[in-house]
C-alpha cells in the first residue's frame, strides 16, 4: 500500500540565544533525522516526554514550520516546497486538532461561524451548501444542531473538543494530526472522544498522527506506535508488539512508569531511578546513553539507527536483541 | 501498613471536643476525622456548595488517594482541611475536622498556624510556580527550618545544614552545590523534590498533595511517587494525594475516596475499589480507562453518558442519577446516605440500601 504521508529524513533545529544582547549560543536539534510513513486508515501513536519534538514534528508536517533539511510528501506532494495552490491542497487534506478546548475556539464568533470558516478559506460551496455541512458536521460528531448560534463558553471542555474535531473535519481531511486531544478532558469525557475518534476513523476513512504522552490512550487508540526521544524516533511498531515486546530500553523505562490502573496484579515493575542530573546532552552516539542500563562502548561512539528487527518491528539501539 | 506504636487515647491531650473517634477498624488509628463538612462559595450567580457534607476518615500511617473529576471539590476539601479557603468569597459553613484530636476549625489564626506547615504541609501541582523564583532553593527550605523548627536550628548556619540533609533525602545530587540553585536552573521533578523537602522539613504528620506530578512526564512522574512512598515509609506521614489519575492511585495509595459534585461518593481500600467498586460512579471510571488489550478485542471504551454537572446543574437527589446506568426512582427524590455493606467499604448509592 502506498503511504499517505511519507516523511524522510526530517530535520528541524532552533537557534537558542542567551542573555541580555540575544546572543546566539547554539541550537536545539528538536527534530533529528526523522522518517515515518502514515498509511490510509491507520492511527500511528506518537509518544514521548515532553520537549522530545513531538510538536514541532507536528508543525513541520502541517507546514507551519519550515524544515531544515528532509522532505515531507502528503499523496505525492512535497509539502515544504508546496506554494500556492499545492499548498493548500496539503493544507486541506492535513487537520489538526489541538491540546487545549479552551484556547484553541475563538470566545467572540458563534459555532457555525467557528466550523464554516475552513469551508470559507478553502472556498468550498455555496452559503446554503456550507450551512448544511455544518449541520451534518455536528450530527457526526454527536452535537445538537441547536447550538448553531451559541458560543464557545456555554460549552464544557469535552464538547469544545467535539467542535474541534468538527472544525476540522469541515474540508474533507485525509489525514488528522491529533496533538494530545484528550489530555485536558476528564477521565468520564476522555473515554467519548476516543470513541468518537475511533468511529469517525471508520466512517469517513481517516488517518490519525495521534501525540500524546499518555500511553495506555496511544496504545488503545493507535495501530502503530512510534516512540520518540531526542527528536529521534527510536521504536517503531505495532501496537500490541510494542506492549508486550518493547526492544528500546527508553521504551521499557516508559512502560514501567506507567501507573497501572490494576494495583492487583504481581509482578510490579518498580520505575528506574534514572538519574535527572545527568541530563545533558551527549555530543556523539546514543542520546539515550547516559540512562541506558545496557550502554556499551559502541553506544558512545555510533549513533544507533533504525533498524528492522522483526515484522513491522524498528528499533534504534545498539543492544535491542532481534526478536523472534 | 507500617507497624506504628497504637497509644490509643494519647491524641491530642488538649482540646479534645466530644465525638472524635481515635481507632477505627483493625485497630488502625485515625489521623483526620472530617465529619459533615460543607464549604460553600458566594459568588455572583449564587451559593455554590463546593463540599456538600463531606464524612471522610484518613489512617495514620496511609496513603489515602482522594480521585475525582474537576470542579467535584476534591482540592476545596485539601484547602478546607488546611483552612486556606479564601474567605469571602469561600466559607467552611458547617462540619468539624479533627486533627490529632483537635477541632481544626475550632482553633485560632495563632492555633491554625502552629498547624500549617508544622503538622499539616502542603505540596501544589505546579513546583515550577509554587518556588519563588528570585530566591535560592536554599534559602526557601532554610526559611521553613527557621520558622518552624527554630528549636533544632536558630541560625542561618544550622538551617543550612538541615537544608542540605533534606535535599539529600529527596534524592538532589550533589545537594552541598545544588543549595544556591535558583528554581529556574532546576527541572520540573527537581523543583517538585524540592517541594517535598520543603513540606517534610519539620516532619508533619499528615503531607497533602495536591495533583503533585499533573504537571511531570511519566517517567518523571513515577520517581516522584516512588520517592513519595519511601519517605512515607521513613517519616511515617500521611498522606492525602488528591489525584484524577486512577492509574496513580492503584500505584501508590492504600485507600481510595472517590468524590463526585462535592461529596465522597466511595471510599475503601485500593484493593477493594479495583476489584469490586459498588458506585455506579466508580465503576464507570473503572471501565473508561484505555487499555492496549481492550482494542486487540475489539472493544468499545465504555464513557460515562453526560456532562460533569456544574453548579448551576446539580440534580435533585442523588447528583449522580442523570447519568447512572442502574438508577432507581429513589435516586431522582432523595440524596442517598452512607452505606456500609462491606466492612470498610462504604458507599452513598441507593442500591445498597439493605
Amino acid at each position: 500500500m502506498k503511504p499517505l504521508l511519507e516523511v524522510r529524513g526530517l530535520k528541524k533545529s532552533f537557534p537558542m540565544t542567551s542573555g541580555v544582547f540575544r546572543k546566539s549560543a547554539g541550537s536545539v536539534i528538536a527534530v533529528d533525522g526523522v522518517d515515518l510513513d502514515i498509511y490510509p486508515d491507520e492511527t500511528l501513536g506518537l509518544v514521548g516526554e515532553s520537549g522530545c519534538g513531538k510538536t514541532t514534528l507536528s508543525k513541520l508536517i502541517l507546514a507551519l514550520e519550515e524544515p531544515d533539511s528532509g522532505s515531507i510528501r502528503f499523496e505525492g506532494v512535497d509539502v515544504g516546497r508546496g506554494r500556492g495552490g499545492s499548498l493548500a491542497h496539503v493544507r486541506r487534506g492535513i487537520q489538526v486538532v489541538f491540546q487545549d478546548p479552551f484556547g484553541s475556539l475563538n470566545p467572540r464568533r458563534r459555532i457555525r461561524a467557528i466550523i464554516e470558516e475552513p469551508m470559507i478559506i478553502h472556498r468550498e460551496g455555496s452559503k446554503a451548501q456550507r450551512l448544511k455541512r455544518v449541520r451534518e458536521l455536528l450530527e457526526m460528531v454527536g452535537l445538537h444542531e441547536d447550538i448553531l448560534q451559541r458560543y464557545p463558553h456555554e460549552f464544557s471542555g469535552g464538547q469544545r473538543q467535539r467542535i474541534c474535531i468538527a472544525r476540522a473535519l469541515a474540508v474533507n481531511p485525509r489525514l488528522l494530526i491529533c496533538d494530545e486531544p484528550v489530555s485536558a478532558l476528564d477521565v468520564s469525557i476522555q473515554a467519548q472522544v476516543i470513541n468518537l475518534l475511533v468511529d469517525l476513523q471508520k466512517e469517513l476513512k481517516l488517518s490519525y498522527l495521534f501525540i500524546s504522552h499518555n500511553l495506555s490512550v496511544v496504545g488503545y487508540i493507535s495501530h502503530r506506535i512510534a516512540v520518540m526521544h531526542k527528536g529521534r524516533i527510536v521504536e517503531l511498531a505495532d501496537a500490541a508488539e510494542l506492549f508486550e515486546h518493547p526492544l528500546h530500553p527508553y521504551t521499557e523505562c516508559l512502560m514501567a512508569a506507567v501507573p497501572d490502573a490494576r494495583p492487583l496484579r504481581e509482578g510490579k515493575t518498580k520505575p528506574s531511578k534514572r538519574n535527572e542530573n545527568s541530563a545533558q546532552d551527549v555530543a556523539s552516539g546514543c542520546a539515550y546513553r547516559p540512562w541506558c542500563p545496557r550502554a556499551e562502548a559502541v553506544c558512545a561512539r555510533e549513533t544507533p539507527v533504525l533498524e528492522r528487527k522483526g515484522d513491522g518491528h524498528f528499533v534504534a539501539c545498539h543492544a535491542a536483541a532481534v526478536c523472534a | 501498613m507500617p507497624d506504628t506504636d497504637f497509644v490509643k487515647g494519647k491524641a491530642g491531650p488538649q482540646g479534645m471536643t466530644g465525638d472524635q473517634r481515635i481507632s477505627g477498624p483493625h485497630g488502625r488509628e485515625i489521623l483526620v476525622d472530617i465529619q459533615g463538612l460543607h464549604t460553600h462559595f458566594h459568588t455572583p450567580e449564587g451559593v455554590v456548595h463546593a463540599l456538600a457534607g463531606v464524612d471522610l476518615q484518613l489512617w495514620k500511617g496511609r496513603t489515602l488517594g482522594l480521585v475525582g473529576e474537576s470542579g467535584c471539590g476534591k482540592t476545596v476539601l485539601a484547602l478546607s482541611i488546611l483552612r486556606l479557603i479564601p474567605e469571602p468569597p469561600g466559607k467552611i459553613v458547617k462540619g468539624r475536622i479533627f486533627f490529632e484530636g483537635t477541632d481544626l476549625l475550632s482553633l485560632d489564626r495563632d492555633g491554625i498556624r502552629r498547624i500549617r506547615g508544622n503538622k499539616i504541609s502542603m505540596i501544589f501541582q505546579e513546583p515550577m510556580t509554587s518556588l519563588n523564583p528570585v530566591f535560592t532553593i536554599g534559602s526557601q527550605i532554610e526559611e521553613v527550618i527557621l520558622l518552624h523548627q527554630s528549636h533544632l536550628a536558630s541560625t542561618r548556619k544550622q538551617a543550612r545544614a538541615m537544608a542540605v540533609e533534606m535535599l539529600d533525602m529527596v534524592g538532589i545530587p550533589y545537594p552541598a552545590r545544588r543549595i544556591d540553585d535558583y528554581p529556574h536552573q532546576l527541572s520540573g521533578g527537581m523543583c517538585q523534590r524540592i517541594m517535598i523537602a520543603m513540606a517534610l522539613a519539620c516532619r508533619p504528620s499528615l503531607m497533602i498533595a495536591d495533583e503533585p506530578t499533573t504537571a511531570l512526564d511519566v517517567t518523571t512522574q513515577a520517581q516522584i511517587l516512588l520517592l513519595m512512598s519511601e519517605l512515607k515509609e521513613e517519616t511515617h506521614t500521611s498522606i492525602l494525594l488528591v489525584t484524577h489519575d486512577l492509574g496513580v492511585v492503584a500505584q501508590s495509595c492504600e485507600d481510595v475516596a472517590v468524590m463526585y459534585t462535592g461529596n465522597v461518593v466511595e471510599h475503601a481500600a485500593v484493593e477493594d475499589i479495583f476489584s469490586q467498586p459498588l458506585h455506579p460512579y466508580t465503576k464507570g471510571l473503572m471501565k473508561s480507562i484505555p487499555t492496549v488489550e481492550a482494542r486487540k478485542w475489539g472493544e468499545r471504551l465504555h464513557a460515562i453518558p453526560g456532562n460533569v454537572p456544574t453548579f448551576r446543574s446539580i440534580p435533585r437527589g442523588c447528583t449522580f442519577h442523570n447519568r447512572c446506568e442502574e438508577v432507581m426512582d429513589i435516586c431522582r427524590k432523595e440524596p442517598p446516605p452512607v452505606f456500609c455493606p462491606f466492612r470498610d467499604h462504604s458507599v452513598r448509592c441507593w442500591r445498597y440500601a439493605n
